[in-house]
């Protein structure tokens, strides 16, 4: 668990805006992160693929997988392994804080998956 | 219900070989199982091969889809250099006349570059492997003007990594358009626009005569004058390795080449199976080869799952991607001639899925930028109903909304 008193939460966008869209992207500091809303619950991905590095914002949930647009990699969004590969995705802690998406600029260790 | 394979040899180790033993090893499946590639290299990947393995920005190490660390900790034997001479149900010989017992023999042999009568010499070259590639890599950097003779895929992919590095590139395809066939002649003639934007003297309809060298380069003589270049690429399709499974009385393609499987990859020898490129199916009245690279891995899956016992999944629409000139193309189904095409997005800023419309149906998409709408248009394919086309071409008409107000 990350330790939430050490955690910069950083507010990105209004979950009612993203529930809408169901995707988006958003950057924090340098690193861009791509937000999806896979049934009711928002998650958190590095936007620059793992594979070749396109950006993942205009992919698409598919079978409860994020899809990156680029080669079709589907991504789970609990841990952000590549279906069927040995490859990641990095993933972020999202929190949901007065209608606010709230996201973890530091990626989740893998310990922590 | 007979029994299950407990071996497997695959002659081959590209996608469809990989697929097939991982997902193999994945599902439980414990017995001895043999990975044979003619190659001196461990499996690897080829779609870099033409793109940024060329410019550069990516390398060997990069390629490797199984290193020996994987084949260790999950019991699969790698035999790089190891051509097979013949197979039967039951065994694969090798060149050097040992012979491997396998209950079940996946063929994964793939395809060779096909090769133009009278365009050969040292300044000639083809791409299918990581040598021919490497070749290639280390050539351009010496290379002003670079001829590509073919304007499929590989042809676009190799101009456009020439065009990144700075290289004139004079394309020459046989047809009226390039990727005319596949793409129809409007996204066709996108394409050809694409080239001509990015730099390259694209030439259609070419007939080819010779080639010869000279004291600095090539001139290749075409109807419609000579081309002078100091390399040549020829990229005009490829011929399917499957000698063996010819030698082996077993069923191929009698016009263009390939192993014949059925839905579960099954070769008409028990036990044999053949994925990937190699692999060809009967299609209406003639058969149907895919030589991309999801193909590949996707019959690989089917391979594991008859080994496996499991059913195979409901075939998929065919679908394959490029990128070239820093554009990402992804293309799904079959495009019928005299397709309508519906658009979506803008194709002036090269951000557009084009739907190919047949009474009204969805039979194909070609999305530019646009692979977030792939996995839609593979749900329009499978509808085979009528699909409204304000709302394909309208942006702000979600895919997936409209889809479910169809199939509600």
């Amino acid at each position: 668990m990350t330790d939430t008193d050490t955690t910069h939460w950083i507010a990105t966008v209004r979950y009612a805006d993203l529930a809408r869209r169901r995707r988006t992207r958003v950057e924090l500091g340098d690193r861009a992160v791509a937000l999806f809303l896979v049934g009711d619950r928002v998650f958190a991905f590095d936007d620059v693929c793992v594979h070749k590095g396109r950006s993942l914002a205009r992919g698409v949930v598919w079978q409860g997988r994020v899809v990156c647009p680029a080669h079709q990699w589907a991504f789970d969004p609990e841990t952000g392994r590549a279906e069927g590969r040995d490859e990641c995705q990095p993933v972020h802690d999202v929190r949901i804080v007065d209608g606010v998406v709230h996201v973890d600029p530091r990626p989740r260790s893998h310990e922590e998956i | 219900m007979p029994d299950l394979p407990r071996s497997l040899v695959t002659v081959g180790a590209g996608q469809a070989a990989v697929a097939a033993v991982r997902m193999l090893r994945r599902r439980g499946f414990d017995g001895p199982v043999t990975v044979l590639s003619d190659e001196p290299h461990l499996p690897y990947q080829r779609p870099p091969l033409s793109k940024d393995f060329l410019t550069g920005e990516s390398g060997s190490a990069d390629l490797v889809l199984l290193d020996e660390a994987w084949a260790a900790a999950n019991d699969v034997v790698l035999r790089p250099g190891s051509a097979a001479a013949a197979v039967a149900p039951g065994e694969v010989v090798l060149a050097d006349g040992s012979r491997i017992d396998a209950d079940a023999v996946l063929l994964a042999t793939g395809v060779r570059a096909r090769t133009l009568p009278g365009l050969a010499g040292e300044r000639v070259l083809h791409l299918r492997t990581v040598a021919d590639a490497t070749r290639l890599r280390d050539a351009l950097p010496a290379v002003e003007r670079l001829a590509v003779v073919g304007g499929g895929l590989i042809g676009a992919e190799v101009a456009s990594s020439a065009r990144a590095r700075g290289i004139d590139v004079t394309v020459l395809e046989a047809g009226q358009l390039p990727m005319l066939g596949q793409l129809g002649p409007g996204m066709a003639g996108f394409c050809a626009d694409l080239a001509r934007d990015h730099g390259v003297d694209l030439r259609c309809g070419q007939e080819i005569g010779s080639i010869e060298e000279t004291a600095d380069g090539v001139v290749i003589r075409t109807a419609a004058g000579p081309v002078a270049a100091d390399l040549v690429v020829v990229a005009v399709g490829s011929v399917p390795n499957d000698e063996l499974a010819r030698a082996a009385g077993i069923a191929t393609d009698p016009v263009r080449g390939g192993i014949v499987v059925d839905d579960a990859c099954r070769t008409s020898a028990p036990g044999v199976f053949a994925a990937g490129d190699v692999a060809t199916r009967a299609a209406g009245e003639g058969y149907l080869r895919i030589e991309h690279v999801d193909n590949a891995t996707t019959q690989g899956g089917t391979v594991a799952r008859a080994l496996l016992g499991k059913p195979t999944p409901p075939a998929e629409a065919p679908w394959f991607w490029s990128d070239q000139y820093d554009l990402n193309l992804q293309f799904v189904g079959h495009a019928p001639a005299d397709a309508e095409i519906v658009i979506r997005g803008s194709v002036t800023e090269r951000d557009f899925t084009a739907f190919y419309l047949a009474d009204g149906c969805v039979r194909a998409a070609f999305a530019v930028e646009r692979g977030g709408d792939v996995p839609a248009a593979r749900r329009l394919l499978a509808l085979g109903t009528p699909v409204p086309r304000e709302a394909l071409a309208d942006d702000d008409q979600d895919l997936f909304d409209l889809l479910d107000s169809i199939t509600a």
